[in-house]
């Protein structure tokens, strides 16, 4: 099938690649080789694509997933390499206690989260349209089950930490919501009577049965 | 990239109007199974099966791309190795994938120091894809023993019984165990301490497949890589690919050699325990197939296990997503998950008939999906063959599907389908490797020292994996791996060295095997990688 041909420039090399083709698709045509930057390669859940984007004629660059975003004629696209940053909020799952002191364990772990400066530059950064500014608040005002919702769909493209001026991280911020919510109080009454009856003895498989 | 063959089918206008025309009828026109997965399943296509000649597994059959890697040359020789750094730690886990965290996390529990090494960065998996769900028998109208049975049945009983009763019986427990993680599972009307949601899947008698929404593996992932990355005692080193083995005088497993893609040079790390988590091999696109799977799925701890002395099983079975994209091409092989047709969605050919049951094992529903494109019921649009996904009828029945199906919406919009007028065209994908390396219940392969856990193993899932038994797999194993590494015997001298490598050359030259190209390959063709150019260590002036 002959398709149209754009030219758009990927971390300093022209590229030429199918209209139809996404950022991932037009960098595996660019020849050198791809040993980072590229995850699931389409589906949109690692992160690991992240780039920033600027349009022809456009002053200003955009935060996107390369696998999910169309190229564009005149386009110039640069990713964004995946660091390890060196301030990373410990905590042990085991060791926070048991829900009534959620608020002071958020300000322990995470005490940069106070300070937002609701500048937006994360709302900004995410790819994926997510609040996560107000996911902040939510989670500072321990409002744990809302801000679980507001960082359901979130991918961990880190991308909201790059931007955030307070290190405030907040993909892991709303993460340890999450976990915290999750570990504390879900507890599954059908799951909990299978365990029962398996740690008693009273269910097992017979594998001689077929 | 695709070398299939290429065939013809109904145009995608007459087929939309046949689809419209009338409420498909199943046409009862398939074929027995056992006459349908011969005639249609890419596995049994002539030049999908060799025999090897060398190794552990000699005389076994083999997918002859594989069979080409596991006989290919090495990476590295022993004078790469002059000068390399070396780190020791008790246990190394390969992989960061789902398989690769729970046994990183579960030997840390053990008293164990870690180092994860991983060729793109912790995540980069096909675990964070994963959409439907993962299976545990919690429901009262199940039982422990209808998991079992059903995954051996949809395994057409190739399974190993053992292994089998153990991970369904891990379930409820791998699934406590991800709670307490933090991994939310979604639960009816929300109620933290109600019911859990559960799916039914494709060749099961019960409803078992639990979820978070429909990107379970994201969840899932999430959350493991937040405990590894919080967690002190495991080193990550991220964009780290393992390219070979470090085997003793004894031909125990004593470590391994990585590339660190940063610094373009070769590391060795030294361990007690080395554990392959390496995942599948989608990316090798055999038989000409698109695929669903991450960039890294490339077969390499099938290399380099087998290489080291390990056995194999079932290296000849793959599993064809039956609901890949088909149109647009740009988008091939991207997965619609399989709870769109748990759901209740419908497959229809070009004539606007529906040609088999959705809710068949996967193998047979692929098949009968290749059989409507190969003789020509398919429906064809820009060159691209396959049938419809009947999203119309299913979001007019029922409006709050895409609610619960969040990442069909989401592809839809991708293909620039509005999925409540306009049908998917599907194609099955390239999805899952059934076999693997060979372990027991502690994940221990037959070299010593030498541990695997997740989609690089075979002998759970069969010849046909059933759908959310992969994600139980990973824990379950990965857990088990995991502990019994952390309390694996150390090696009496454990300066690793290449003497594995060198024996299974002499193997293959004695066999007169001829190896060609070189192996693990770590990244798909199109990824262009060549690590000696990597590292600057040919001259290419031209
Ligand atoms: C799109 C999709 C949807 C799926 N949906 C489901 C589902 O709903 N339910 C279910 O049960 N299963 C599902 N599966 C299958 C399931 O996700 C996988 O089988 C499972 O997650 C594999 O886990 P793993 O840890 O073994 O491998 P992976 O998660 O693939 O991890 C392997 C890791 O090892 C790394 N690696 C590879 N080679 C090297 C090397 N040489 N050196 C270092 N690192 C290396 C890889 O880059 C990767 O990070 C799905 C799969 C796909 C692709
Ligand atoms: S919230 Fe942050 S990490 Fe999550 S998807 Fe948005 S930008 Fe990425
Ligand atoms: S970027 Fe940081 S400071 Fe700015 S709004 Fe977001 S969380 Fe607040
Ligand atoms: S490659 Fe995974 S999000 Fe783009």
């Amino acid at each position: 099938m002959s398709e149209e041909k754009y030219k758009l420039i990927i971390d300093g090399l022209e590229v030429e690649a199918d209209k139809n083709d996404t950022i991932i698709q037009a960098y595996a045509k660019a020849g050198k080789a791809i040993t980072a930057n590229v995850g699931c390669m389409g589906q949109g859940v690692c992160g690991s694509c992240r780039c920033l984007v600027r349009k022809e004629g456009e002053r200003s660059a955009e935060t996107k997933l390369g696998c999910e975003t169309k190229i564009e004629a005149g386009m110039q696209v640069s990713f964004l390499d995946y660091f390890l940053p060196t301030h990373v909020h410990h905590y042990d799952m085991n060791k926070v206690g048991d829900g009534w002191n959620w608020l002071e364990e958020v300000d322990e772990t995470f005490p940069e989260a106070k300070n937002c400066r609701h500048c937006g530059g994360c709302d900004t950064a995410c790819p994926k349209g997510l609040e996560v500014q107000n996911g902040v608040a939510q989670v500072v005002m321990g409002d744990f089950s809302t801000a679980s919702t507001t960082f359901d769909e979130c991918v961990m493209c880190n991308l909201c930490t790059l931007a955030c001026p307070e290190h405030i991280r907040p993909n892991h911020l709303g993460l340890f919501a999450r976990r915290m919510k999750a570990a504390r109080t879900l507890r599954p009454i059908d799951l909990m009577r299978r365990l029962q009856e398996i740690d008693s003895g009273k269910v097992s498989v017979n594998i001689d049965a077929i | 990239m695709s070398t299939q063959q290429k065939f013809t089918g109904i145009p995608y206008e007459t087929a939309l109007a046949n689809l419209r025309a009338k409420t498909p009828e199943l046409n009862g026109t398939l074929p027995e199974k056992d006459v349908l997965l011969k005639t249609f399943h890419p596995d049994h296509a002539e030049t999908a099966r060799t025999t090897l000649t060398v190794g552990a597994n000699a005389g076994d059959f083999c997918h002859p791309d594989l069979a080409k890697l596991l006989t290919a040359n090495p990476l590295i020789e022993d004078a790469d190795l002059a000068g390399a750094e070396n780190m020791v730690t008790d246990v190394l886990v390969i992989g960061g994938g789902g398989a690769g965290a729970a046994a990183a996390l579960t030997a840390v529990q053990e008293g164990a120091q870690v180092i994860m090494a991983n060729k793109l960065r912790i995540g980069d998996s096909n675990t964070v894809m994963a959409e439907g769900g993962m299976q545990a028998a919690v429901g009262a109208d199940d039982s422990l023993q209808r998991h079992f049975e059903d995954t051996l049945k949809g395994g057409h009983m190739a399974g190993k019984k053992e292994l089998v009763a153990q991970m369904v019986t891990d379930a409820p427990s791998a699934v406590r165990w991800l709670i307490g993680l933090g991994m939310s599972f979604d639960t009816q009307g929300g109620d933290p301490n109600g019911l859990l949601v559960r799916k039914k899947a494709g060749g099961t008698t019960a409803q078992r497949i639990l979820c978070h929404r429909d990107f379970t593996g994201l969840e899932l992932m999430k959350v493991l890589r937040e405990a590894v990355d919080i967690e002190p005692r495991i080193t990550q080193l991220n964009r780290h690919p393992a390219v070979e083995l470090l085997s003793d005088a004894e031909g125990r497993c004593v470590g391994a050699v990585l590339y660190d893609l940063e610094r373009r040079k070769l590391i060795t790390v030294h361990a007690k325990a080395v554990i392959l988590a390496t995942g599948g091999s989608g990316r090798l696109h055999l038989q000409g197939f698109a695929t669903s799977n991450h960039y890294g799925a490339t077969a390499d701890g099938l290399v380099l296990a087998y290489r080291m002395g390990a056995k194999l099983r079932d290296v000849d079975s793959f599993q064809y997503h039956p609901t890949g994209v088909a149109h647009p091409p740009h988008l091939a092989g991207a997965l619609i998950s399989e709870a769109t047709r748990s759901a209740g969605t419908k497959l229809v050919n070009g004539l606007g008939e529906r040609f088999v049951d959705e809710l068949q094992p996967r193998d047979v529903v692929a098949a009968a999906i290749l059989r409507e494109v190969r003789e020509g019921r398919g429906v064809e649009r820009d060159g691209q063959v396959g049938v419809f996904l009947d999203t119309p009828r299913i979001i007019a029945e029922q409006p709050d599907i895409l609610q619960r199906l969040v990442t069909l919406g989401h592809i839809a919009h991708k293909c620039g389908v509005n999925p409540a007028e306009e049908p998917l065209i599907i194609h099955p994908t390239l999805h899952y490797q059934n076999g693997g390396i060979e372990i027991n219940g502690n994940g221990e392969t037959c070299v010593r020292g030498l541990f695997a856990a997740g989609e690089v193993t075979g002998g759970i899932h069969g010849r046909n994996r059933l759908m959310g038994n992969a994600l139980l797999d990973i824990i379950s194993f990965g857990r088990r791996a995991g502990k019994a590494a952390a309390h694996a015997e150390p090696a009496h001298n454990n300066r690793g060295g290449l003497s594995h490598v060198h024996n299974f050359q002499r193997a293959l030259q004695k066999a007169g095997v001829k190896s060609e190209g070189k192996a693990p390959v770590l990244y798909p063709n199109y990824g262009t990688f060549d690590w000696k150019e990597h590292a600057g260590l040919v001259c290419n002036i031209d």
